[in-house]
């Protein structure tokens, strides 16, 4: 039998429901301007930057660049206890003028090699029937 | 930018504290009255000359609120109260809000208070809530980020990849900061002693590149302060600390080079008609090592990159170019949500200095019993990420 996933899971709102609809399709998706032409981060219905509310979701690449990080040793949540110490890093994804940055982990390898500039390609965790969350991992390159 | 119209028209003056612990045993609003009616003491007035209040938390208020305690102290003549959600970062922000208070003629008394139980109430309510993500949280809390040092970290991680700083520039902060709080009869780990660097890199991860002697503690107590007008304050028992500039506003926290305090800096010293030379000592908000660091270097008083040698010269000791967290910080002191900074920051430049160091009679600079600076002219103090900061002058 399988264990329930105990661990926080997203909930989704209007903004983000896309974004996380992406993800279980396993496709990264973000939020262009249609009026100005920018990436933004988090999901929101308007532009930060011209304030149209105007704009497409576009499909990412799967790769980017960890821009920096933490690694936690100390955990507060008992559900991450089996995974510490795990890395959290910013990835700053590829083709969003580095304005899309993500929050996620960088996994299959050991923290002490996670470094600001490793490259990382998303791997996606369907963690529950309904919610797939990205990681990611290093490229072959790292 | 001009100078603020505000400059110099308000003060602090009174102020008041709780014992800073881990276990209180009473409830907040007791912290709250114990802190609020010795500051009203302290100033001269009486309880029922207070018309205005102030308090903030962050994301829940976890805290003592502002309503409950007019109530409790039966402030019948408050014309205002204001209980921002600014967080740590907002220490300054309340103190400016009761100055525009009084400078905007709404209010002539206004108390300034912060008391929680974060240590004995506040971790067990934060575990109870942990898969709580709703808001921008759903893109964190699920890949654990679920504690501040998660939060705060990459500003840490980045500046060592471009600048070269280490975890043992952060050692030679923690060492400074608990040697202050050695001489602060209200510190919290001065009961424990002095720390070495070796104990530092010695003691065990937390969040890295934080280490457990990277972070602040967490603490029950209150602090509590009165703004007034500058001209009544001189007529009150102490001399006016005068409030000369403030900033008190957020930044969207999109990259992790610098924080909030490098845009906040120049409208700060610009609107106090001074430079950042003119700072004799700094309060700096310090949840950890590093943080405390890049608001040095983010208000302009240490060139960008060069926070780790400024800090292993020993620039920010009592008798140093710039001392900082001349009380210990939130580091050794207490997490009393930096409004602690301010009561270091009043204490150090009324004329009689602090009251609560070694010291038996006058001040004798002797770095074994006295942390009273010498002859300080103006303090800064900020809020995290210089969301917002402020400056003081002796009165």
């Amino acid at each position: 039998m399988a264990i329930a996933y105990a661990r926080p899971l997203p909930v989704p709102d209007p903004d983000s429901q896309p974004f996380w609809d992406g993800c279980k399709e396993h496709e990264l998706r973000a939020q262009r301007c249609s009026a100005c032409g920018s990436f933004r981060w988090p999901p929101q219905a308007f532009c930060p930057e011209c304030y149209s509310w105007d704009f497409a979701w576009e499909r990412l690449p799967e790769t980017g660049s960890v821009y920096t990080f933490t690694v936690v040793h100390y955990v507060t949540v008992p559900s991450f206890q089996d995974e510490a110490p795990y890395a959290v890093a910013h990835i700053t994804m590829d083709g969003t003028d580095e304005r899309v940055r993500i929050v996620s982990n960088v996994i299959g390898v050991p923290w002490e090699k996670v470094h600001v500039g490793m490259r990382v390609r998303v791997r996606f965790e369907d963690v529950t029937p309904e919610m797939t969350l990205p990681k990611f991992e290093p490229t072959e390159q790292g | 930018m001009t100078e603020q119209a505000i400059k110099d028209k308000t003060a602090i003056a009174g102020i008041g504290w709780t014992a800073f612990t881990r276990n209180s045993g009473v409830t907040t609003l007791s912290l709250a009255a114990e802190a609020s009616l010795k500051a009203i003491a302290d100033a001269g007035l009486t309880p029922k000359e207070i018309d205005g209040v102030v308090s903030y938390f962050h994301k829940r208020p976890e805290t003592q609120d502002v309503k409950d305690l007019v109530r409790g102290l039966g402030l019948d003549n408050c014309n205002f109260q204001f209980f921002s959600d600014g967080g740590g970062g907002w220490n300054c922000g309340a103190v400016l809000s009761a100055a525009m208070l009084v400078h905007a003629g709404i209010c002539k008394n206004v108390l300034v208070f912060k008391a929680l139980n974060r240590y004995s109430a506040g971790r067990g309510a934060r575990a109870a809530r942990a898969n709580d993500v709703v808001g921008v949280d759903q893109f964190t809390t699920p890949f654990g980020q679920s504690h501040a040092a998660v939060s705060f970290g990459p500003y840490a991680t980045a500046h060592m990849a471009r600048y070269g700083t280490t975890t043992l520039d952060f050692a030679h902060l923690a060492v400074t900061e608990r040697q202050h709080a050695l001489l602060n009869t209200k510190a919290m780990m001065r009961p424990k002693g002095p720390i070495t660097i070796e104990d530092h890199q010695n003691s065990r991860w937390i969040v890295y590149p934080f280490r457990l002697l990277d972070c602040c503690q967490e603490s029950d107590g209150a602090v509590a302060l009165v703004v007034t007008s500058t001209e009544h304050a001189r007529d009150l028992k102490h001399a006016p600390v005068t409030i000369m500039s403030g900033v008190g506003g957020p930044a969207r926290h999109t990259h992790y080079d610098d924080t909030n305090a490098a845009r906040s800096a120049p409208l700060l010293y610009e609107g106090a008609g001074i430079t950042p030379r003119d700072v004799s000592l700094a309060e700096i908000y310090d949840p950890f090592t590093f943080m405390c660091m890049t608001h040095i270097e983010d208000f302009g008083l240490v060139k960008k990159g060069e926070i780790g040698p400024w800090i292993r010269e020993g620039h920010n000791r009592l008798d140093g170019d710039l001392p900082v967290n001349t009380h210990g910080g939130l580091l050794s002191e207490a997490h009393i949500h930096g409004l602690n900074h301010f009561i270091e920051a009043v204490q150090q430049l009324r004329p009689e200095g602090v009251i609560d160091d070694l010291c038996d009679g006058p001040h004798t600079y002797d770095r074994g019993v006295c942390r009273q600076v010498r002859n300080p002219e103006i303090a800064l103090v900020c809020g995290e990420c210089g969301d917002s900061a402020m400056l003081l002058r002796r009165g």
